[in-house]
């Protein structure tokens, strides 16, 4: 089918753009950003390697991610002129694994930021001097952080993904099948969730100086965007058992792209959107701050 | 409210959690039934290793400033304003000392006061006690 060629077309482009391209110059924009409001001669605590170590590691995001765009638009165009799609799918539709791949590779920098934090606070923490330490004394509870509703919205999607599932099978599944195996991966990531979700709540608290309400802030926006993912999957399941019963195999490569699209909106965009340089109180990272 | 914790005073972390605590609840920033933070939350906040807190959170609730109910975690105690005033270290250094003046004047020497305190000590610790 043509059309639905086109629309994957559109989407992977669409998911080349949104997590190769825009994300990434998001977040270094905000890099620069933070480095040139808050520079280390005001905020040295910030900063427990030299400047040019986050220079660099800026640097070495962008051109990864540039080149992971050209990757992208490469099989693009392989996709659409060179690929014989009956090798690599029965149907000779495009094959979802197409974007599922490219999206896994798309996320490997963008972790790499996220994993780059933890050493950065592994260093911050151990260059941190000050004898005294501080705590709010006052207990996390997820629904304080969390609304119900939103949890009650992502427990019920669970719960009625895996009906749904089980629905347009005819409750007729053995062990082994489709089913079953979506309803142990959706099972096992929203387990993955949990622990990263607790963790968050109850873990060690990475940055020594961050301030108690930036603290609050940042495990609250965790916490949703975890939930949002959470959803996300449920959704994505829903629809892949939809899948079976309207037999959508000509747009699997599409649902495949939009998930990952989606999934990068929900994690890196909500989070980008929602915490706020300028709202963040960087006066902690100076030298003659008080204890937080 | 906020805990400071000074790892370079000459009080045991424990002991400056206890203070501030006893504090918080008898100036009523914290009340009659407020929630505590869990053991494992104030400990990683803190950097301080689970058994300190949890061997400050034992003492307070010996002295029932706090207590603990179960699976829904610990709380002030409904009489923790008014216990939080007791000082058990106070009252046990008291006695001692009323009691050392009665022997030293029985003429009791001090290496035979601290040996039958040693052994004392050392009995009721057989004994579970």
């Amino acid at each position: 089918m043509a059309w639905s060629n086109n629309l994957f077309y559109i989407a992977f482009l669409s998911q080349i753009f949104l997590m190769s391209y825009y994300f990434p110059n998001k977040l270094l924009a905000r890099m620069r950003y933070i480095l040139a409001t808050y520079p280390p001669e005001m905020y040295p605590k910030l900063y427990p390697w030299p400047i040019e170590h986050y220079k660099l590691a800026h640097l070495a995001f962008k051109y990864i991610t540039r080149f992971i765009m050209l990757l992208g638009l490469l099989i693009l165009f392989a996709v659409m002129f060179w690929v014989d799609h009956s090798t690599f799918a029965d149907d000779g539709f495009i094959s979802e694994a197409w974007p599922a791949a490219y999206g896994m590779i798309q996320f490997l920098p963008l972790m790499a930021v996220e994993f780059s934090e933890f050493s950065h606070f592994k260093q911050m923490r151990k260059a941190n001097s000050a004898t005294k330490r501080t705590a709010e004394f006052r207990r996390r509870d997820f629904t304080d952080l969390v609304s119900p509703g939103l949890i009650g919205m992502a427990l019920l999607l669970f719960a009625g993904a895996i009906l749904f599932d089980l629905y347009v099978h005819d409750f007729a599944v053995t062990w082994g099948h489709d089913t079953i195996q979506r309803a142990l991966v959706m099972s096992v990531t929203n387990g993955l969730l949990v622990i990263v979700g607790a963790w968050n709540l109850y873990g060690r608290k990475l940055d020594p100086h961050q301030s108690a309400g930036d603290r609050i802030q940042r495990i609250s926006v965790n916490l949703k965007s975890l939930l949002y993912v959470s959803m996300a999957l449920s959704v994505f399941i829903a629809i892949t058992a939809a899948d079976d019963m309207y037999s959508l195999d000509f747009i699997d490569a599409v649902i495949m792209s939009v998930y990952f699209q989606g999934i990068a909106l929900l994690s890196l965009g909500y989070t980008l959107n929602s915490i706020k340089p300028d709202e963040i109180d960087f006066d902690v990272y100076r030298n003659d701050a008080a204890i937080t | 409210m906020q805990i400071v914790i000074d790892i370079e005073d000459p009080n045991p972390p424990f002991a400056q959690l206890i203070e501030q605590v006893k504090q918080a609840v008898s100036n009523g920033q914290l009340g009659p039934g407020d929630p505590l933070p869990s053991i494992r939350q104030l400990a990683n906040d803190l950097e301080l290793n689970n058994k300190t807190v949890a061997k400050a959170y034992r003492l307070l609730e010996r002295d029932s400033v706090i207590q603990s109910r179960g699976y829904r975690g610990t709380f002030v105690h409904p009489d923790g304003r008014s216990n939080s005033a007791v000082d058990l270290n106070a009252w046990v250094v008291e006695q001692l000392q009323e009691i050392i003046a009665a022997f030293r004047k029985a003429g009791i020497t001090d290496p035979e006061i601290n040996n039958a305190f040693r052994n004392v000590m050392n009995e009721q610790n057989n004994l579970g006690g």
